[in-house]
């Protein structure tokens, strides 16, 4: 099985889906107000292109925002509870249910709190990253090879070198693993605040995008976010890959 | 048992310290648990939504409709994708590209399509549960030792007596745990759609309460809500747990 089947089928199957909807579309087939073909499509990434970008500019600095908190948090927060054994047992089924809970039904209250702005986007958006990373690194302290602390305690290794020397990057894997997990997570509360209180960023655009029926530009604006969503969570993945030979994994 | 009482002890002083951050705060925001139990009794007791039933009902036929559609089509899709190499090779790198844009994005044009009625949250929650279900059969049929379906055609088992025998238990535990979680996932999707914008079922509700800062009766419909999501995850837990213990 060749690499470049896999490839020529992939692109094959996108060329005649696309084929076939722009045909489906022109034959009259389905209503153009909610299935524009994918031409008209394009021709709407010209129209809607300037306050899409600015909305998708808008979008993306609440979430690196909400990013920089999660993976902060979280790993901080991992790493005190995951190396304190009385704390992990305390807190760690109350962060479980945390993970668990339905984000969405806090949703309104977060709203009513922080009013329209870009708070309440930032905080939902850091919400919905930090859970995980917390309980990814949580296990990942806790799973530390005991040995590695032993013989460093016996070598006179005091309480910040074991941090630095053996935990944090005996866990790097995980975070990073953390990290490309809560990105999408991120991004997903941002969208959702946007699309139920925003005033601006992607989110909202999109939302009225679809109550004033402008289907074009609502899948252009939907192409745009997922190319954007895509390319970032690639990117992680190679920065992901390079850190893995550099740490020395063998595959 | 001195970690259970820890645990009970961090509850109650959660709750202690929301009671008294809610008694000192705006009553408009903020809702002590002394609050909260008298809403969710009137909740309960019909007097502050007396349709209440009606809505949960909605909620409810949404989630099953919902989910139904996903498991047959998530199903259907990864044996279709795990039958064959090529295919799977070629359409899972697409699928997990999709699976990382976050799917609230398609929940503009699916109501856009659908309408503020129900059929926009069954689509929605249909799109949420399809993708972890797809994928746990296809990584489930990747753990079924090739080598054993081959014996055991070759000792004349039929495709249906092999697919029983052979590859439903190996893939069982994967599988189960997709279907899990395209529950959950159906389930959330349901009730964003709802919350995003809706005439009836418990989001709406969750809206209506909010824009009239009715927040007590609002934190009594979220307890009622969560009571739904964990009833359902807890129901399939119980399968789960059936499915491993028939794989030992």
């Amino acid at each position: 099985m060749s690499r470049a089947r896999v490839r020529l089928l992939q692109a094959l199957s996108i060329a005649v889906l696309l084929v076939g909807w722009e045909g489906i579309a022109r034959g009259g087939w389905v209503d153009p107000l909610f299935v524009p073909a994918p031409s008209a499509v394009v021709r709407a990434f010209g129209r809607i292109g300037a306050p899409a970008l600015a909305g998708l500019g808008d979008t993306l600095v609440k979430t690196a925002i909400a990013y920089v908190l999660s993976v902060v948090l979280g790993v901080a927060g991992g790493i005190l509870i995951g190396s304190v054994q009385a704390v992990r047992q305390a807190v760690n089924p109350f962060v479980i249910a945390l993970y668990g809970m339905p984000k969405i039904l806090v949703l309104p209250w977060i709203v009513l709190l922080l009013g329209f702005g870009s708070a309440p986007a930032v905080v939902y958006g850091t919400i919905h990253g930090l859970f995980p990373i917390l309980v990814l690194v949580t296990g990942a302290v806790r799973d530390v090879d005991r040995g590695l602390l032993t013989v460093a305690r016996a070598f006179g290794a005091r309480r910040w070198q074991l941090y630095w020397k053996v935990v944090l990057p005996a866990i790097v894997p995980t975070v990073l693993a953390g990290m490309r997990l809560g990105v999408v997570f991120c991004l997903l509360g941002v969208l959702i605040v946007e699309m139920f209180a925003g005033v601006r960023g992607m989110g909202y655009v999109m939302s009225s995008l679809a109550n004033g029926f402008q289907a074009p530009e609502l899948f252009a604006a939907t192409a745009l976010v997922s190319t954007a969503s895509i390319v970032i969570v690639v990117s992680l993945d190679a920065l992901n890959e390079r850190l893995s030979h550099w740490r020395g994994d063998v595959r | 048992m001195t970690v259970a009482v820890i645990r009970a002890g961090l509850l109650l002083a959660v709750l202690a310290a929301w009671e008294i951050a809610g008694r000192l705060g705006n009553p408009l925001l903020y809702v002590p648990p002394s609050a909260a139990v008298p809403a969710l009794v009137r909740l309960l007791g019909l007097q502050s939504y007396p349709d209440l039933g009606e809505h949960l009902l909605l909620t409810l036929r949404e989630i099953v409709a919902a989910y139904g559609l996903a498991v047959v089509a998530g199903v259907a899709c990864g044996f279709a994708l795990g039958s064959s190499r090529l295919l799977g090779r070629a359409y899972g790198p697409l699928l997990a590209a999709l699976y990382a844009v976050p799917a609230v994005v398609w929940y503009p044009s699916l109501m856009l399509f659908f309408g503020l009625d129900a059929a926009s949250k069954i689509a929605f929650g249909f799109l949420l549960g399809f993708f972890p279900i797809t994928l746990a059969v296809l990584a489930g049929i990747r753990q079924v030792n090739p080598q054993l379906v081959t014996v055991a055609r070759a000792f004349g088992a039929s495709r249906a007596t092999v697919f029983r025998t052979v590859m439903l238990p190996s893939m069982l535990f994967t599988l189960v745990g997709g279907l899990r979680t395209g529950l959950a996932l159906s389930v959330i999707g349901v009730i964003v759609g709802e919350v995003l914008g809706s005439k009836a079922g418990m989001g709406s509700l969750l809206n209506h309460a909010y824009g009239l800062f009715r927040t007590a009766d609002y934190v009594a419909l979220v307890l009622v809500t969560l009571v739904l999501i964990v009833g359902s995850d807890a129901a399939a837990s119980v399968l789960e747990h059936r499915a491993r213990r028939w794989t030992e």
